[in-house]
């Protein structure tokens, strides 16, 4: 996949959306961030949330996805994340948001196949939840013939 | 639960910059890396054992974030155990921003990867006048001692109540 090579500074994506459930909260609290606001309406509204909310690792790694879908149809191959120099949680993630991400293409290096992304993931009302940079690996270009890019909007089936 | 009257959850105030605590270990299964990476990290490397060893990579790797994830499940098993009593969801840890956040090296199945931190800073910010915010270096090592993963990560942490100031006598 060598579409990257395209990509320009400035360039920017509109992930597709993802729809979290209050069961995917409870089950990713469950195994990784068992604190009550997670877990417990009750301790939740008494909690800085106001409400459920969904741990903001979840929040992170649905980014990951979204971002690793998008680029995917773009027909760029993610190797990884080499960094992430900043992130910032903004507001909560409630059961039933629909989260999507915006993707800016902060730096393109050819040389070093890495591609420093500014993301911004927001829900339904428009609100930021979380922003960040993020420094991804790509593929080496290959002569191989790839299919043709599929839309860039869809939705993203956990 | 009764012990919870000798358990002070800890405040603002209480926590000691310089505190460091090798504080909890994971090992990654197969089964785990490929339940994490399918449902957010598809790449091949993450979700195919045969697939993954014609990457880069040449084998299976866990996830970025699962590694963030793990370290999440560590952190509060650890402020259950040691740190604080925590009743109420409203004193602890809420993270507020990340930086730095680096991967050094693959996780692979069966690697045991330990978690250390260090409290670096107490910042002067308060958020609500209610909370002041700690500032923690976190990183992972494997089992052959090498760091995996490292990053900083600024967490609210309640403020000790105070006499009320005698404008409310």
């Amino acid at each position: 996949m060598d579409e990257w090579q395209n990509l320009e500074v400035g360039q920017e994506f509109e992930t597709g959306t993802l729809t979290l459930s209050k069961r995917d909260i409870l089950e990713f609290a469950a195994e990784f961030d068992p604190q009550p606001y997670h877990l417990e309406a009750e301790a939740a509204e008494a909690s800085i949330f106001g409400g459920l909310c969904a741990s903001g690792w979840q929040v992170c790694a649905l980014m990951t996805r979204l971002v690793s879908d998008t680029f995917k149809d773009q027909g760029i191959a993610i190797q990884g994340i080499q960094t992430i120099p900043n992130m910032q949680w903004k507001i909560p993630v409630f059961a039933e948001d629909i989260l999507c991400a915006t993707v800016a293409i902060a730096d393109c290096n050819r040389d070093s196949q890495l591609l420093v992304c500014d993301i911004r993931v927001r829900n339904q009302h428009q609100k930021i939840a979380l922003t960040l940079s993020m420094t991804l690996r790509i593929a080496a270009p290959q002569s191989a013939p790839q299919s043709a890019p599929q839309s860039a909007v869809r939705s993203t089936d956990l | 639960m009764k012990n919870s009257e000798f358990i002070r959850s800890r405040w603002f105030e209480d926590i000691p910059v310089g505190e460091f605590h090798v504080f909890g270990s994971h090992s990654f299964t197969e089964k785990e890396i490929i339940e994490f990476g399918k449902k957010y990290s598809p790449e091949t490397f993450h979700t195919s054992p045969e697939a993954a060893f014609d990457s880069e990579y040449r084998g299976l790797v866990a996830a970025e974030l699962h590694l963030a994830a793990i370290w999440m499940k560590l952190m509060v098993d650890y402020m259950e155990r040691f740190a604080t009593g925590v009743q109420d969801g409203r004193r602890n840890g809420a993270g507020v921003s990340v930086r730095d956040m680096q991967w050094f090296k693959p996780v692979r199945p069966g690697h045991t990867i330990t978690f250390t931190y260090e409290i670096c800073e107490k910042l002067d910010r308060r958020v609500r006048d209610k909370w002041g915010i700690i500032r923690s270096r976190n990183e992972g090592f494997n089992q052959n001692n090498e760091r995996v993963f490292s990053f900083e990560i600024d967490i609210l942490a309640e403020l000790a109540p105070t006499v009320k100031p005698t404008a409310e006598r």
